[in-house]
């Protein structure tokens, strides 16, 4: 900015011409740090999107949870879990921890062949098919904001754990 | 208590985002200027009132709001510096018939958006007979006709 241009004048008014450079760069920092947050957003920071979908596996294979690990409170998301048993034989699934005790379960599909709680965890069995995997759906909803720890078990070997991060 | 946290931070947040926007953006409404205020006031409807619609969650979200926004300005009136903080500075844009260019391009302004006040608040056709063009603190652009 030329030298004169930078000059605070006095008469109309008052100015403070560096404060009011402080007031235009933060506007510049501002609008830069907001273009930020959408392509974040886009990315999948706030939920949905590449940064937020994770697929934790057992490392045998045998158990398979599809969620968001990261969402807002309020907000309802599918988690679908996928068990590895025995052709045609039941599995049984043992949903636990914060984020299946805190969040609502909006909708389960299918039903459960049977299911009953478990100390403060939830014990269901579910029928499975020719290839011996069983499918759960779930979608889930809760008004917490913060940290929920979820887990998944098949049996006494069998766990996955996972966290979902929920926002405002 | 989670209305009231609701309203203070949609409260903070709002005041940032238009800090962030200048004060410019809504000084003279356009149709899509209009527009975009409604869409701004839909959305952050939303968050704030959340899942309950009742008429004491209602009334506990606008008491906040103006708890915050009568506190805010009775702070302004008792600290300077604040109000200046707050408001900012009016500041000239142009000066004896002389356009500051470099200022306009921060404030984000055109000659036509100047030369538009001015035919529109005095009547005036060119920029030599401007004495003064100001960017008020609320964004509209005053101006001073020369004699």
């Amino acid at each position: 900015m030329n030298e004169d241009e930078l000059i605070s004048r006095h008469h109309p008014v008052n100015e403070d011409m560096p404060r009011q450079h402080r007031v235009w760069r933060f506007e510049r920092v501002g609008w830069y740090t907001l273009v930020l947050l959408v392509i974040l957003a886009l990315a999948g920071l706030f939920g949905n999107g590449p940064l937020s979908d994770a697929q934790p596996v057992r490392t045998d294979g045998r158990i398979e949870v599809d969620y968001q690990r990261l969402t807002h409170t309020g907000n309802i998301d599918n988690l679908r879990i996928t068990v590895r048993g025995a052709p045609g034989e039941q599995v049984i699934l043992l949903l636990g921890r914060t984020l299946l005790q805190t969040a609502s379960i909006e909708t389960m599909q299918p039903q459960p062949q049977m299911s009953r709680s478990h100390g403060k965890a939830l014990l269901m069995e579910l029928g499975t098919g020719k290839d011996g995997i069983a499918t759960l759906y779930l979608t889930l909803r809760s008004e917490h904001v913060g940290i929920l720890e979820g887990i998944v078990r098949a049996g006494q070997a069998s766990a996955v754990n996972f966290s979902t991060f929920l926002y405002p | 208590m989670d209305s009231i946290l609701r309203a203070a931070g949609m409260y903070v947040a709002l005041m940032l985002l238009f800090r962030v926007a200048g004060r410019r953006s809504l000084a003279d409404l356009t149709t899509f200027d209009f527009v975009l205020l409604l869409i701004i006031g839909e959305a952050t409807q939303q968050a704030l009132l959340g899942e309950d619609f009742s008429f004491t969650n209602a009334i506990l979200v606008i008491a906040t709001l103006i708890v915050l926004d009568v506190g805010l300005s009775l702070a302004k009136l008792n600290s300077r510096p604040l109000a200046r903080l707050l408001d900012g500075h009016a500041t000239l844009v142009v000066e004896q018939g002389r356009f500051l260019h470099q200022r306009m391009r921060r404030a984000r302004l055109t000659e036509d958006d100047i030369l538009e006040s001015a035919r529109d608040s005095q009547g005036l056709e060119r920029v030599e007979q401007i004495k003064f063009a100001i960017v008020e603190r609320n964004g509209k652009i005053s101006i001073i006709p020369r004699n």
